[in-house]
């Protein structure tokens, strides 16, 4: 059984007329157990790029069929799954319709050697349409009475079978449905649109930059699905009466806004789904607005619990206490401080990167010296790593950069895909 | 706080939770444990026991703010406001000569001491009274105060004889704090059965102590103490617990080792509904030096057990310009506390009496000095 602890990191000590309270929540799961632990299975759909460009060149299509097999390897017995190839119309690459109506199949040696074969005939010729590929991976899941669903999606071009209308449709028909890691091979997709999928799907996205890492992250990729023996988690955000919740954000081990994901349970308490937990830990920034209360009041801000099958399984209490002692009032708690930074850093990096495409260097410098100022600050070393081949950094303390001539598109977007990964704070 | 909790032989506990830390008995509403202090739920909360902590407690009431239902956290679940029975910090001095100060410490969510004073300074007589709630039972802390009033209420009007030996006054004040403990059991009983049929019916801890000039009595039951601090001459603990801690002395186990166990604060007589039938046991003393008679629970002796040594801490906190002054006093005694870590309610009353100081003339003065004299001699 799962054990669940929650840790508050914040300053209660609030100056006199005060609303806002700011707190990071270090939720940690233990003993999760394994993927399909709690009695109704595990499921798993890879959903592999077979459109024409897979070809050119052609390692990349080799890849592809090494990575499914990799990851197919790794499925635990019993994991239900299936393969879709995606082009401009999905084919279900396995299980083929005569062994399963449609839906997926358990794993066993059989099974994997079966779709190891089936994948080893991929082809790769048509358009893209990631839209059609996630719907038919939602039709594979529909019919499987797996509850723990998550799903590999791979890529090396745009959305262009479908239109954005199309794949916004598709993204909101499968939201919830299963979670989906993204990841896109090559310097030919699109960061944002993979990132709007994985972020709707609760999953990460990431670049493969070469093919030849392609297996080994998707063997990766697939070893954390199955470690991760709680198939559903919610975290509840509970605000006294009068109070306004002003964001909830994941802020470890990536950026991601839970506020849009927002389900109203009653008029004091919301719930936002956090999906699958293994063994982990996730940091949360949540920022409340109290009414002010007189000098020396104290109160509960907020309650932030992690609900599992309907059971609060951990709760950190987030407290407001309003002081005239200037010495404690003033102090930021160094976690707050540390992911607002973080926070901002992913958003500087997007928005530096959007200005320097529209051809707007001087909001791209600004944005992108501001990023390397937040880097250098929070410590955030494999940002600052990053930065460096897009920028040149002549004062990280300043935030002084200059745009880098010649900059390679996959430096860009692997600085645009990990702009949302944090580090934790500093011990200091 | 206390745990009310048998030891073996006593009347059986069922169905309790234990705290995870030290295997103590928790109720199902408490956030922290009674012993170790340690928190029961909210940082980590095995599903099994979260059902537990959801249950509603029969007698649980409402916000004092909004009248929202109190969350097993203790903080209100509609506005936030901490749980409060307006006993944070209570201050009682009906005379100069006295003060109590009770307070609901740093780890606990709800104040559950009470404490009730009388003096007639005139006559150089003073009654304190404490009762410890005890966390586990339900509306402890209204039980707890039902029983120091009716105590105080019985020994405000009994009679004080002011022409009578040392000895008569011993005997009469034993009686007199005996009917007293006897009336706060009653009291806490009448509080129990207001709120009707619950699994731990309230029950609280009793101790009072009289002072009529040179003669000092106290009564007990259960672990609060007191104790008689002489400014000369040895200080001395007048109360002994009725506690597992105690039990365990008494077979030779050291002071310390016994405090120190976990289940040091099982008390083994309380005052409510289901507490072991007996009179309150009494001792007395006689007060030789000016000094502080005190009466309290153990969210103060927890951190200063010893006589001796609460000695010191009181006579060390004085301050040398109020020496004489009961409520400085005990409130820092209670910051004291407060800052040892605060794990509990800490109550303290006390006294200032002075065997040497002049009745006033408008009181009795008691013709048979000399067999005072003789007394004290003892």
């Amino acid at each position: 059984m799962a054990t669940w602890t929650a840790e508050v990191f914040q300053n209660e000590y609030l100056p006199d007329g005060a609303t806002d309270v700011h707190a990071i929540i270090t939720v940690t799961c233990a003993d999760s157990g394994q993927a399909g632990d709690d009695g109704s299975g595990a499921a798993e759909a890879i959903i592999i790029d077979c459109s024409g460009s897979m070809d050119g060149p052609q390692t990349k299509m080799i890849a592809a069929r090494q990575a499914a097999a990799a990851a197919i390897g790794e499925l635990s017995d019993g994991t239900w799954f299936g393969v879709v190839a995606g082009n401009g119309g999905p084919v279900i690459a396995y299980p083929p319709p005569a062994l399963e109506v449609g839906g997926m199949v358990q794993a066993d040696t059989r099974t994997r050697a079966q779709a190891n074969y089936a994948v080893s005939q991929l082809r790769a010729r048509g358009g893209t349409a990631l839209g059609m590929w996630l719907m038919a991976a939602n039709d594979l899941f529909a019919r499987t009475p797996a509850s723990q669903k998550h799903a590999i999606l791979l890529t090396d071009g745009k959305n262009e079978g479908e239109t954005e209308q199309q794949l916004a449709v598709a993204i909101s028909r499968v939201t919830g449905q299963f979670q989906c890691d993204c990841r896109g091979v090559g310097a030919d997709w699109d960061v944002n649109e993979l990132r709007g999928i994985a972020t709707a799907m609760l999953g990460s996205v990431d670049l493969i930059a070469d093919p030849a890492e392609m297996a080994a992250d998707f063997r990766t990729m697939m070893q954390t699905a199955m470690s991760r023996g709680v198939a559903n988690a919610k975290l509840r955000v509970w605000a006294p009466l009068g109070a306004e919740v002003l964001f909830v954000r994941q802020v470890e081990p990536t950026i991601d806004e839970l506020s849009a994901r927002r389900v109203e349970v009653t008029n004091l308490i919301s719930e936002f789904p956090t999906g699958a937990w293994g063994d982990e830990s996730r940091d949360y920034h949540v920022a409340v607005r109290v009414a002010a209360k007189p000098l020396g009041s104290e109160q509960l801000a907020a309650r932030v619990q992690l609900e599992v099958g309907g059971q609060v399984v951990g709760q950190g209490l987030v407290k407001a206490l309003w002081s005239d002692d200037s010495a404690l009032t003033t102090r930021i708690n160094p976690a707050v401080a540390h992911y607002t930074g973080q926070a901002e850093l992913a958003d500087v990096i997007q928005e530096g990167l959007a200005a320097k495409a529209a051809g707007d260097e001087v909001t791209a410098t600004f944005k992108l010296g501001r990023a390397a100022q937040l880097a250098a600050e929070t410590g955030n070393d494999e940002a600052t790593n990053r930065l460096k081949k897009v920028v040149d950094i002549e004062d990280a303390e300043t935030g002084t950069v200059r745009l880098k001539r010649a900059v390679s598109k996959l430096d860009e977007m692997a600085l645009d895909t990990s702009s949302t990964k944090t580090t934790r704070v500093r011990p200091s | 706080m206390t745990d009310g909790s048998a030891t073996a032989g006593e009347s059986p506990v069922t169905n309790r939770l234990s705290c995870p830390s030290c295997g103590e008995h928790a109720g199902t509403t408490d956030a922290f444990c009674e012993s170790c202090g340690s928190l029961l739920k909210p940082q980590s909360l095995p599903p099994q026991r979260e059902s537990a902590g959801i249950q509603t407690n029969p007698s649980d009431r409402p916000c004092l703010a909004c009248a929202g239902k109190v969350g097993s956290d203790g903080w209100c679940t509609v506005c936030g406001m901490k749980v409060s029975n307006g006993r944070e910090h209570v201050i009682e001095q009906p005379a100069s000569m006295v003060a109590g100060v009770s307070d609901k410490g740093i780890v606990h969510p709800r104040n559950e001491d009470a404490a009730a004073l009388a003096a007639d300074p005139d006559i150089c007589w003073a009654a304190l009274v404490v009762c410890d709630g005890v966390t586990t039972a339900a509306d402890s802390d209204v039980a707890s105060l039902a029983a120091v009033n009716a105590a105080r209420a019985l020994l405000a009007a009994a009679p004080r004889p002011p022409n009578t030996s040392a000895e008569a006054r011993i005997a009469h004040w034993s009686e007199q704090l005996i009917a007293a403990a006897a009336a706060a059991n009653r009291a806490a009983t009448e509080t129990a059965h207001a709120i009707g049929d619950v699994e731990n019916p309230p029950s609280a801890t009793f101790v009072a102590a009289v002072a009529d000039r040179d003669v000092l009595v106290a009564a007990w039951i259960g672990d609060s103490r007191a104790y008689w601090l002489p400014e000369a001459g040895p200080a001395e603990q007048l109360s002994v617990d009725d506690s597992w801690a105690t039990a365990q002395i008494n077979i030779g186990v050291s002071r310390d080792v016994a405090e120190a166990s976990p289940q040091a604060h099982a008390i083994t007589r309380w005052i409510g509904p289901d507490g072991p039938s007996g009179d309150a046991s009494t001792s007395a003393t006689t007060a030789r030096s000016p000094g502080w008679l005190m009466v309290c629970s153990d969210g103060l002796w927890n951190y200063c057990s010893e006589a001796s040594e609460l000695a010191k801490l009181v006579y060390s906190l004085a301050d040398s310009s109020a020496a004489h002054e009961p409520l400085p006093l005990a409130e820092s005694l209670v910051t004291w506390a407060n800052e040892q870590g605060g794990h509990d309610n800490i109550t303290v009353a006390l006294a200032f009496v002075d065997p040497t100081a002049e009745i006033a003339p408008t009181a009795e003065i008691d013709p048979t000095a000399s067999e005072v004299e003789m007394k004290e001699s003892f």
